[in-house]
């Protein structure tokens, strides 16, 4: 099982996202994370909304933006091993669709969270901290970009 | 959906190829299956750094630790946490010719696939859907076999020169003009390696300058031919004309990027059956295209040679087209000859162009005898000039097994991919676990199948790749059709919502007539 024997698709990783019923089975994990938070008896919703966001942040910024390479070895002499999964979108084409999709949907769970949690201080904090660390990763000037050398190699 | 296409009289038959699309519930499933093995994968690389679990992987000793590090650890995780644990199914030994039954060794695994010890049992006569033996010329006995035995003995096994030196022996010679008489073309050449036929004549062929237009789901061997001679590469989508025709208007229009000069020239690299999707190429449409824009055709039949065509001569026969409108004709002898190598056909300039200008033709050892007297008896049997009807009746053997076995999976509501009259079958497994589950199971039961998952598919199109042969009786194929239906059914494989009535059992006359349940 290796890439590239029957195709020419050098890194099968940029096409993973835009395939038929990623962006469902990703709603649907979401939506999951948030039934099995709000199910723990002592989380208020508050809690549970903020807890859905601050964790699906944690886990978007951990598999797309600091996870580098892919997991198995591409005809490409290694062009995309010190990209993150979110460079390697499209071959690091801007403003596709699923670009697009991935930047509104924290942005969509930052409303609903800022909503459940009626606008609280501490909430909007954690909220809003947390938001910013998963969008702004994924503006196109940051591309490629590696501040003070974190996770360069 | 099935397309049945008759384009402008281009076609003279039906062109039918469906390839039905995931359903949604299973794409959802199999990205589930993908993140829970991912999930898991992260766990044991977690116990396998803190030494919870011994790692049977390779690693640097304790010294070199603080260097930097001589291992890729990332790129190797797929192949550790999931290739690893269905391995069993792949590089499996066999130890007796692969006809349409082959004997394998049976091995077991104590340490989950890391190492495999054989029992020492042989498990004999396995119904082999794996092989690439599609007019059954893999047989240890027969006339093809007793020339080569006869040429060995005159010839010896070895060359030990390449054609331009000392390996011109005149079987090659021989060899050469039947395959130009067979294909139909002025000249051919034969080489030793199918995979070094097109990584190094590609390159002899086009160079910097000149345009590449090539199929999506080309054969490494074409994508490395393409990038070793320099050329700009343009990828259409498979099979898909209109991909074609606009990369052709938009060569020609713009030229070369910067410079907007003409192209030297435009080469459409295009595959006779694509052997992972099982799809035959709409050769009429490439042919009227290639003479529209004038470009020059590059057709690699390693699949299709003797498997397609009313006389086995491959896809240009099937659609009754004329060789000469190909340019350069390349195909292999490995799958439909029972041999081994690759040869080129075309115009007589252009293979003597190639006799002097192809690395593979001046670097690498010619075709070993018996080989090339195991091609030339198979390839006059097919053409039917050793006196016998045995290659007609192999070639129309092979037609009727493709339109049984496929009709039949499809009746039993399996997906398969690809047109309806090519031999290679995929047929969908989807999820990640199935692929070793049906490959395990199949071999329980005795027969042995090929099956192939991400990364070498797109991620929600994991298959089981069936390879019909001439030499499966019908009684064979009834079998394998019985074990993949309680496989089907075991594993839950029957996703297909296109559920085709069977045929009635009375004669055909006007009031009756296929009915598609929807």
């Amino acid at each position: 099982m290796n890439v590239g024997v029957a195709h020419s698709e050098v890194n099968p990783n940029t096409r993973v996202m835009s395939s038929r019923g990623m962006w469902l089975t990703y709603a649907l994990g979401v939506s999951m994370l948030h039934v099995v938070l709000l199910s723990i008896p002592f989380f208020s919703v508050p809690v549970a909304w903020t807890l859905t966001n601050v964790i699906h942040n944690l886990g978007m910024y951990v598999f797309l933006h600091a996870v580098k390479g892919t997991p198995f070895e591409t005809p490409d002499q290694g062009k995309a091993r010190l990209l993150t999964h979110w460079e390697q979108l499209d071959y690091g084409v801007q403003f596709t669709s699923s670009r697009k999709f991935f930047t509104i949907s924290p942005i969509i769970l930052y409303f609903l969270a800022s909503f459940y949690t009626k606008y609280d201080p501490t909430h909007f904090i954690l909220n809003t901290t947390s938001l910013l660390t998963v969008l702004i990763p994924k503006l196109p000037q940051l591309h490629g970009v590696r501040i003070f050398g974190i996770n360069k190699y | 959906l099935n397309h049945i296409v008759h384009n402008g009289g281009l076609y003279k038959r039906p062109f039918n190829e469906a390839f039905e699309e995931t359903p949604m519930l299973v794409a959802v499933l199999t990205y589930v299956g993908y993140g829970v093995l991912t999930l898991f994968g992260y766990l044991r690389d977690f116990m396998r750094q803190w030494k919870i679990e011994k790692c049977q992987n390779a690693t640097e000793r304790e010294e070199q630790k603080d260097f930097v590090p001589l291992y890729q650890d990332f790129e190797n995780f797929y192949n550790r946490n999931l290739y690893m644990r269905i391995r069993d199914s792949w590089n499996r030994p066999i130890c007796s010719v692969p006809g349409a039954k082959v004997d394998m060794m049976e091995r077991v695994s104590h340490d989950y696939n890391w190492t495999f010890t054989y029992t020492g049992r042989v498990i004999k006569d396995i119904i082999n859907m794996g092989s690439y033996n599609y007019l059954g010329f893999a047989q240890k006995a027969g006339a093809c076999q007793e020339a080569a035995a006869r040429v060995l003995s005159q010839y010896g096994a070895g060359v030990c020169s390449t054609r331009q030196e000392m390996g011109n022996f005149d079987k090659h010679e021989e060899l050469e003009k039947l395959v130009a008489r067979f294909l139909g073309v002025e000249s051919a050449m034969a080489y030793g390696m199918g995979f070094a036929t097109n990584s190094m004549n590609i390159p002899a062929l086009v160079g910097k300058g000149c345009l590449i237009l090539s199929d999506e789901l080309n054969h490494a061997s074409l994508v490395l031919g393409a990038r070793l001679s320099g050329a700009t590469i343009r990828i259409f989508k498979h099979n898909n004309m209109q991909s074609l025709e606009k990369l052709l208007k938009d060569a020609i229009v713009h030229g070369q990027p910067r410079t907007r000069r003409p192209w030297k020239k435009i080469l459409i690299l295009v595959e006779g059956i694509y052997s992972m999707e099982g799809s035959i190429v709409r050769l009429p449409e490439v042919i009227a295209l290639k003479k529209k824009y004038k470009s020059y055709l590059y057709l690699d039949e390693a699949h299709s040679i003797g498997a397609l065509g009313p006389n086995g001569r491959g896809v240009v026969d099937y659609f009754g087209l004329s060789p000469e409108d190909v340019d350069v004709m390349m195909g292999t002898f490995t799958k439909s000859f029972g041999a081994a190598g690759g040869y080129i056909g075309g115009k007589k300039e252009l293979i003597d162009y190639l006799r002097t200008h192809s690395h593979s033709a001046v670097y690498a050892t010619s075709m070993s005898p018996p080989v090339v007297e195991q091609i030339i008896t198979s390839m006059k049997c097919i053409m039917g000039e050793d006196g016998t009807t045995v290659g007609k009746a192999r070639v129309q053997q092979l037609a009727e097994n493709t339109r049984y076995f496929r009709r039949r999976l499809k009746e039993m509501g399996f997906i398969i991919y690809g047109n309806e009259d090519s031999p290679v079958v995929p047929l969908m497994l989807y999820m990640p676990a199935k692929i070793g589950a049906f490959g395990r199971e199949m071999l329980k039961r005795n027969i042995g199948v090929v099956v192939v998952g991400f990364p070498a598919t797109p991620i929600i199109e994991s298959r089981a790749r069936f390879c019909l042969s001439a030499a499966h009786t019908k009684e064979m194929l009834d079998t394998a059709l019985k074990e993949i239906n309680e496989v089907g059914d075991l594993l839950q494989l029957k996703y297909s919502r296109h559920r085709l009535v069977p045929l009635l059992d009375r004669p055909f006359d006007e009031t009756t007539y296929e009915e598609t349940e929807d």
